[in-house]
């Protein structure tokens, strides 16, 4: 991830818990994590989080925590698509950091340099995972964990992602899927497999217990673990 | 090569033997092991076929195992969920030992001495193509319509195949000069395939002289054969079945040699055994072939005097052994012009006679039959003037290993030397470990069904060595009624599927359950059955309201 240059203030929407009013969540009222910021490729972006500053409801912690889905809405040709994706990775960023101890010549220039983050800000990378369109009743359909083609923007946000949306998205004609799984292990690295995990978790907790799905996810699971294991050098 | 519909993998490389290379198919192009395919090399400018026989195939690319952790989440549910596509994602390697090219010079296997380059297109062998190349046919072109020639034996067809799809025929006169042996544990369908040949063998297009030594009665069914439209000649020939039955086995006394006499006298001594011989020589030396014990001991009485102790024993133990046994007769003998004659096949039922009596009437027969040969071929007086081929079940009694049967001898002799003779064998038995290895490795055609027991395996590799270790290491495996076809009658090793009979199989085991069931009903009738004749006529018994 990379440190961002650049950074938007956001005041007078209101944010409402997406969940709050019950079925169909309302994609417009969910509470908005941050926006992105720059991106390291195609399917990997870095979004700075909100603070209290930034708007009337920054997310809480949990609503932002590692393998936390997410989506940033986008018109296509007309037709509003979510384009879904995952928080894989954070960095806190302290521009003090380097101001303290002995200052070598290179400190005189720090004010010169525009756009320099002058605050201590949170970034987030999210990985995009596939996209939705989403209804006129503000419910997504025709998910697709195929790769996304389209380019998200810098401003753009990034909205905290309803678990019935996940839901949604992760479930093809009744049948779980997470297709998008060996991009997403290839853009969170190290912490592919735990993010995995973690959707998973999420999955597990949204799906009925007798869903014959779950043991499919606990399947799908043992294999990341192992997989990960065996790439550590564990077994 | 344009059209590539018919090509199921493509060549990767050479394998670890000069003969082998590697290949690799896509899964839906499913290729077992055993399979067929071609390719085309030029040989002397010439495009030929080249075939090979595939010998392992293994998984190259699929889905992880991991996938298979939870016994009720199929493998494709788990690839569904994470969009692996499970239609096409398999990916085989296959190993295939290069058999040749059909030279029609030599008609059988050439080695065009050249693996095939990475990238040439394999197809799928078609079918009478096989057919053509793989038995020892001797045809003139690559592809020919086998069914059309005469003395061929339709067996079954390629187990790897669908049904009848690429149909074995054997040349009938490889076999049945060269011997044949039928190797295969209890209940694998050697007397079944025993029978087919007889079948094929009886047929109006050659009407073979056959011989069955059958020890368990298990060939009563052949006679089907007799009205059945399939086994009837243009010209009105049918085959004939004759059965004989121990009541018209004899040996004549004469026929016997001092050996066997030995071997069936109980325990005689030294002086004993020098006197028979001397004696025995002696009445062989007279014109009169139908001479009998009293002959014989008169014989004994006029060289030793007749109070000598000896012969006393001796005529004590000769009356025991041989006048009393119904088989030895001063006269009679089995006539060989009844046995043998074109179409016809005999059965000698044997199956109350005792082992040695078993082995001495097919020791004698043998001897006849063989010397009847032997005159016919030097352009002497014969009563066999044809071919003859002699099956035995039970062929380790025959010829065991131990040396432990009077016709061990005559059998090692034919085996050897029958072919010149017109005189062929074929040797069926469950233990091949126990057939003595000079008479097994004389066979020069193997059809080897289920075998389980190492020893037997052992025995099998170590005398048949066309074929190949991969052919073998399927025996343990195969089911009733498949079996490896190998030998002079082939020119590559195949497995196949046995065809069925067209008589009724008369050996299968016995139904266990309904002659227990039977029995008992017959029990529970019977004290009422005695008195059965007393009821009036119509009555319905109580006996008849159990059933
Ligand atoms: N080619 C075949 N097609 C169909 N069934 C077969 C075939 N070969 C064998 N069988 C089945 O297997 C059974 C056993 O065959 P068969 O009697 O020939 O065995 P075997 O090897 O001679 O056994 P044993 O050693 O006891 O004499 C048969 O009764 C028949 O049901
Ligand atoms: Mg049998």
């Amino acid at each position: 991830m990379q440190r961002s240059t650049t950074r938007q203030q956001y005041g007078d929407e209101a944010m409402t818990d997406a969940l709050a009013d019950g079925d169909s969540p309302d994609l417009d009222s969910c509470v908005r994590i941050g926006s992105i910021v720059s991106s390291n490729s195609h399917l990997d972006y870095v979004a700075e989080v909100y603070k209290e500053r930034d708007c009337d409801r920054p997310p809480e912690l949990h609503e932002r925590e590692f393998g936390q889905p997410v989506f940033i809405k986008k018109t296509v040709n007309g037709t509003e698509h979510a384009v879904m994706g995952v928080i894989y990775d954070t960095q806190l960023v302290d521009p003090d950091q380097g101001r303290t101890g002995p200052r070598l010549a290179q400190d005189d220039q720090a004010q010169f340099t525009p756009g320099y983050i002058e605050e201590r800000t949170t970034l987030a990378g999210v990985a995009l995972l596939g996209t939705a369109e989403i209804a006129e009743d503000g419910a997504i359909q025709e998910p697709t964990h195929q790769m996304p083609r389209w380019t998200l923007e810098v401003e753009d946000t990034v909205f905290h992602c309803p678990d019935q949306v996940t839901v949604s998205f992760h479930t093809v004609d009744d049948q779980i899927q997470l297709a998008y799984m060996d991009r997403l292990l290839d853009i969170a690295g190290d912490l592919g497999s735990e993010v995995i995990v973690a959707l998973i978790d999420r999955l597990r907790g949204m799906l009925p217990e007798d869903d014959p799905n779950q043991r499919v996810l606990d399947v799908v699971e043992q294999n990341v673990q192992w997989q990960a294991r065996e790439q550590r050098g564990m077994v | 090569m344009a059209d590539r519909s018919d090509v199921v993998g493509t060549v990767a490389g050479p394998g670890d033997d000069p003969n082998e290379f590697v290949f690799v198919t896509p899964s839906d192009k499913s290729i077992k092991t055993g399979e067929f395919i071609t390719y085309t090399v030029p040989v002397e400018d010439e495009p030929r076929s080249v075939f090979a026989r595939v010998t392992n195939r293994e998984l190259i690319r699929g889905l992880p195992e991991g996938f298979l952790a939870d016994p009720e989440v199929g493998p494709e549910t788990v690839a569904a969920t994470l969009g692996v596509p499970t239609d096409d994602t398999e990916l085989y390697r296959l190993t295939a030992t290069v058999i040749g090219y059909y030279d029609t010079n030599m008609t059988t296997f050439a080695n065009p001495r050249q693996l095939p380059d990475p990238g040439t297109p394999l197809s799928i062998a078609p079918h009478q193509q096989l057919e053509t190349v793989l038995p020892n046919l001797g045809c003139e072109t690559d592809s020919t319509d086998v069914t059309t020639l005469d003395g061929v034996a339709h067996i079954g067809w390629l187990l790897n195949r669908p049904a009848e799809a690429t149909n074995l025929h054997i040349p009938i006169e490889e076999f049945a000069s060269t011997h044949l042996a039928i190797l295969a544990s209890t209940g694998s369908g050697k007397s079944y395939t025993a029978s087919v040949l007889i079948e094929e063998m009886m047929r109006p297009s050659s009407r073979a002289s056959l011989l069955v030594f059958d020890p368990h009665g298990e060939y009563d069914t052949l006679a089907e054969m007799q009205g059945e439209e399939a086994f009837q000649g243009a010209d009105g020939y049918e085959p004939s079945i004759e059965y004989y039955d121990p009541e018209r086995l004899r040996v004549r006394i004469s026929e016997l040699e001092i050996g066997d006499v030995m071997a069936i006298l109980d325990n005689p001594s030294n002086r004993m055994q020098e006197r028979l011989s001397t004696a025995w020589r002696a009445m062989q030396r007279q014109e009169s072939r139908t001479w009998g014990i009293d002959e014989l001991i008169a014989e004994m009485e006029r060289i030793y005097g007749d109070d000598d102790a000896s012969v006393g024993a001796l005529e004590w133990r000769l009356r025991r052994s041989i006048e009393r046994n119904d088989l030895f007769h001063p006269e009679d003998n089995v006539p060989l012009g009844e046995i043998v004659d074109p179409g016809q096949c005999t059965v000698l039922q044997m199956d109350t006679l005792d082992r040695w009596d078993q082995q001495l009437i097919t020791t004698v027969l043998l001897r006849r039959m063989y010397r009847e040969r032997l005159d016919d071929v030097r352009d002497r007086d014969s009563d066999i003037e044809h071919p003859i081929f002699a099956l035995f079940e039970e062929g380790h009694r025959f010829a065991p290993a131990s040396g432990d049967a009077p016709s061990l001898g005559i059998m090692r002799t034919i085996t050897s030397e029958g072919r010149k003779f017109g005189f062929g064998l074929g040797i069926i038995s469950q233990r091949p470990s126990k057939i003595d290895q000079d008479v097994l490795s004389q066979c020069g055609t193997q059809i080897s069904m289920q075998i389980q027991n190492p020893t037997d395996q052992d025995a099998i590799k170590n005398s048949v060595e066309a074929a190949g270790e991969d052919v073998l290491r399927e025996l343990p495996g195969l089911t009733p009624g498949q079996a490896v076809v190998s030998g002079d009658a082939m020119n590559t090793p195949a497995l196949i599927q046995v065809r069925r009979r067209h008589t009724e199989h008369g050996a299968g085991s016995r139904p266990v359950i309904e002659e227990w069931r039977e029995a008992y009903e017959e029990r529970q009738r019977e004290p009422t059955g005695s008195e059965a004749a007393d009821f009036g006529e119509g009555d319905s018994t109580g006996v008849q309201s159990l059933d």
